[in-house]
């Protein structure tokens, strides 16, 4: 009891004790005359050291004068880039921040949907499996090429045409798919800028205070 | 240019300085170097060597200050900056300096009242103490005494246990109150 109280004498003559912690160093020093006598000691040392008082230093004015003209250029650290990104982007968890990858997602979504639909629908519609229910989609697409032989030829074409029409589908649905991995990759790309920007800002890593040594 | 700047917050200050304003760092170096300069003179013991160290230690803190987060208390991060500064100056000196200083300083004391100047020897001889203290005790020591910082404070400026401060304080301020005691003794037996 008197060496644990002993320990804490520094924390009472500092007033770092507190709640039943005080009450009970009040108490034990109210019967501990050895106590007592070393916290007289405790203070007695306290005070001497701080009636040395100091010396006078350079006025601040002339110190921040003089130490303004050696200051070196501030070295960008590695961190720095992060740093200044961070400040200046939405951050992760407000809603700017999320509304860019959750467009992305959307926007791929949509495209992927698009995709899908049209290569189905112009697969039915080149297998007759629509009929004329498909009347509305018109004629179909015409690539480049097929519109050219038509135009050229006409008539003359017209025991081919099966064949052409066959080709002619072929290079539309083949333009479509290259039209669909297009989107996707676009897609895919800003995506992955939105993720580098994010690490760079910092992303979900705490942040911890640098030692200065 | 003063002006404005003497109004502005330290936050806002800081943001400035981080982006290499000179004029906002030295509204921040003036605000702060009353308790820095302190704080490397108790821990020096000179008057030249803490001016050195309190330059170091804002040139230090200058440099570092791109990476300083500003949730953290500056005093507390310019006080940390400060103690290793001083820190490395001391190891730099040599000892025959600070000891050179003391000496001045107890051949200066004017002649007085006998309690006055054996007051006055207590005191030179509680600094020459504090310098014979281990680093880590002497840190301890410094803040709390000088600076008045509490405990917790004390604990996230040197980066240690609550628990760490207390016994560092308490061996430095035992160990301090020994040399006092027994300074006490040797007098108490040359007057008698």
């Amino acid at each position: 009891m008197h060496e644990d109280m002993r320990t804490l004498l520094n924390a009472y003559l500092d007033g770092e004790l507190n709640g039943w912690r005080l009450l009970e160093m009040q108490t034990h020093l109210a019967s501990c005359a050895a106590c007592r006598n070393e916290l007289k000691e405790l203070r007695l040392v306290s005070d001497l050291l701080q009636a040395n008082s100091a010396p006078e230093f350079t006025p601040a004015e002339r110190f921040v004068s003089q130490l303004t003209l050696s200051l070196p250029r501030p070295v960008l650290e590695p961190g720095l880039p992060r740093r200044l990104l961070r400040d200046r982007l939405p951050k992760f968890g407000s809603l700017a921040g999320w509304l860019v990858p959750a467009g992305l997602l959307g926007a791929w979504f949509f495209v992927q949907t698009v995709f899908t639909l049209t290569g189905v629908i112009t697969a039915a519609n080149i297998t007759g499996l629509l009929g004329h229910a498909a009347s509305w989609l018109g004629s179909g697409q015409e690539s480049i090429w097929f519109s050219a032989v038509t135009s050229l030829f006409g008539g003359q074409a017209v025991g081919t045409l099966p064949t052409l029409s066959l080709l002619n589908n072929v290079s539309v649905f083949g333009a479509n798919l290259l039209s669909g991995f297009l989107w996707q990759a676009l897609i895919v790309l800003l995506f992955w800028a939105w993720l580098s920007i994010w690490w760079l800002s910092g992303g979900l890593r705490p942040m911890k205070m640098r030692n200065a040594s | 240019m003063a002006q404005p700047q003497t109004a502005a917050t330290e936050t806002s200050l800081i943001e400035q300085a981080q982006n290499s304003d000179r004029n906002a760092f030295g509204e921040l170096v003036r605000r702060h170097y009353q308790g820095v300069v302190l704080v490397v003179y108790r821990m020096c013991g000179d008057t030249g060597l803490a001016e050195d160290a309190a330059q170091e230690a804002f040139l230090r803190a200058w440099v570092h200050l791109p990476s300083y987060q500003p949730q953290a208390c500056l005093r507390n991060w310019l006080y940390r900056i400060a103690i290793n500064a001083a820190l490395d100056v001391l190891r730099r000196k040599p000892e025959e300096t600070l000891e050179e200083e003391d000496a001045q300083m107890v051949t200066d004391q004017a002649p007085g009242p006998e309690t006055a100047l054996i007051e006055k020897e207590r005191v030179v001889l509680l600094q020459q103490a504090m310098k014979s203290l281990p680093e880590a005790a002497r840190s301890v020591l410094v803040l709390r005494e000088y600076s008045g910082l509490s405990y917790q404070e004390i604990a996230s400026i040197l980066e240690v246990p609550v628990g760490t401060v207390m016994s560092r304080l308490n061996y430095a301020r035992n160990r301090l109150r020994e040399i006092l005691n027994l300074y006490k003794a040797k007098t108490e037996s040359e007057y008698a």
